[in-house]
Formats: structure tokens, C-alpha cells, sequence
């Protein structure tokens, strides 16, 4: 576990097994919410995590796959697509300023 | 990917009184409409029990997005959704689940569609307009996008 100062993420990574159905839901919801703030919100699957990403926001279920894809990424698991409290606060770090855990 | 894909959502995707004996049942009708409009063939209806086998497509408000896994990609002849309804509802591992929304893609010719629909799940009063929509017409109003936004 690292605490994780949000000021440094430029781009956020949501990472599914196919990259095909809820990454796209949560990568859209989270870019809509941090419009303006100048982070870029993209959706993979799991096995190919860009090098350049600064933090992973995956399902529980697929975090290990996800820290051996992208070895050194701050990964954020959640359990629920819509209004996980995980992904609400780093969305509210990257807001407000601040840290969140990873 | 063919040149001029297919809308997404098409109206034929589109089955508002469905029933289905369980969470198996319900997905693999869902692969069975995908089939009829073209965008899938036979092995994409395995390829989503498989993922559905390793996490639950459930994802909030009586809906899940039953969807194929990175293999099952292979199968997919071109980006389409469909949407089921089971006003009966289906146990989807101790969720009830009242909608599917049923994914095949392999580009990112859906995604506008999945922005909406994750819209409608952060609004429970347009959630619950989806669950209880009874002609294909409302589906489609709820799930076009508002307004032409160039995110993607």
C-alpha cells in the first residue's frame, strides 16, 4: 500500500479482461467527471496497460493480473462499476488536490 | 472492421419481455440476438458465459453487460449491442438483474452507447425509466446520447 499524491496523475488507466464492457462504462464516467482537469482517462484490457499509465483503477477480481501487467503502476481495485467509494476518492483527490491510497 | 459498421443499437436488438430461468439462460439469449443481427458468430455466446464466470457483468440498478472475453474478440464480426428486458427479473448471484445489456466489440464503435447507459445507472429516476420501458422507442431515446459530444 503507497499513498499516492494526486497532483502527479496525468493519466488514468481502467483496466477490464476485454477492455469491452465495464472498463468503458467506468472510463467514461470518471473522464466525464474530471473533464477540465486536465487528466487523461483511458480504457485497456487488463494484459496491455500502457507504460506511461499513473495509476490502474481495475476490479478486485483482476488486481494481481493487473500489478504483473504494469509492474511499478499504483493499482486502485474496486468491486462495483457505479459508485465505488475506491474510485470516488482518487476522483475526488484528483479534484480537490490531495493523496489517496493504492 | 467493416467500413460502414452497422448502428450499434439496432432496433431488432432490442426485446423488452423476455424471460429467462437464470443468469446462464439470460446471457446466452443475449449471445443469441447478437448472433441474429449479424455481429457475432456461435462461439461469442461461450466466450460470455466464460467471462461472466469470472466476474459478474452486474453493474448496478438491475442491470448487467453480459460481454465476450479478449479471445472471444475473434468472433466478433462487428461492434453491437443489444438490450433484453426480464420484467420477471433474474437472480444474477443474489443481485436482481432486470435489464441486460449484451456487448460485442471489438473497436470502440459501442462506447458511446456504454457512456449513456453509465449515465442512466448514476440517475436513478432514468434507471428506473429504463427498467420498466415497454416499447423499443424508449430504450432507444434513453440510450442516444444527449447531445453530440466528441469524448471518446
Amino acid at each position: 500500500m503507497a499513498t499516492i499524491d494526486a497532483s502527479t496523475i496525468k493519466k488514468i488507466v481502467v483496466a477490464c479482461d476485454a477492455g469491452m464492457g465495464s472498463s468503458v462504462m467506468l472510463a467514461s464516467t470518471v473522464r466525464k467527471q474530471l473533464k477540465s482537469h486536465g487528466v487523461e482517462v483511458v480504457h485497456t484490457p487488463v494484459n496491455s496497460i500502457p507504460a506511461d499509465a499513473d495509476v490502474v483503477l481495475t476490479h478486485a477480481g483482476l488486481a494481481d493480473r493487473a500489478r504483473s501487467s504494469a509492474p511499478g503502476v499504483p493499482v486502485v481495485p474496486f468491486r462495483v462499476f457505479i459508485g465505488d467509494p475506491a474510485v470516488a476518492k482518487v476522483v475526488e483527490a484528483v479534484k480537490k488536490g490531495g493523496t489517496f491510497d493504492a | 472492421m467493416p467500413e460502414a459498421a452497422p448502428l450499434p443499437l439496432d432496433p431488432r436488438a432490442i426485446r423488452l419481455d423476455a424471460a429467462a430461468s437464470g443468469r446462464e439462460d439470460a446471457i446466452t439469449q443475449c449471445g443469441r440476438v447478437l448472433l441474429e443481427v449479424g455481429a457475432v458468430e456461435p462461439p461469442y455466446i461461450d466466450s460470455m458465459l466464460e467471462r461472466e464466470r469470472s466476474i459478474s457483468t452486474y453493474v448496478g440498478e438491475g442491470v448487467a453487460i453480459p460481454h465476450g472475453t479478449a479471445e472471444g474478440k475473434d468472433v466478433v464480426r462487428h461492434d453491437a449491442i443489444c438490450v433484453l428486458r426480464f420484467p420477471g427479473g433474474v437472480d444474477w448471484d443474489g443481485e436482481r438483474v432486470e435489464v441486460c445489456v449484451g456487448i460485442a466489440a471489438k473497436g470502440d464503435g459501442h462506447v458511446r452507447l456504454l457512456s449513456e447507459l453509465a449515465q442512466i445507472l448514476l440517475d436513478p429516476d432514468r434507471a428506473r425509466r429504463l427498467r420498466e420501458a415497454t416499447e423499443a422507442d424508449a430504450v432507444l431515446r434513453l440510450l442516444q446520447p444527449a447531445e453530440e459530444e466528441a469524448d471518446s
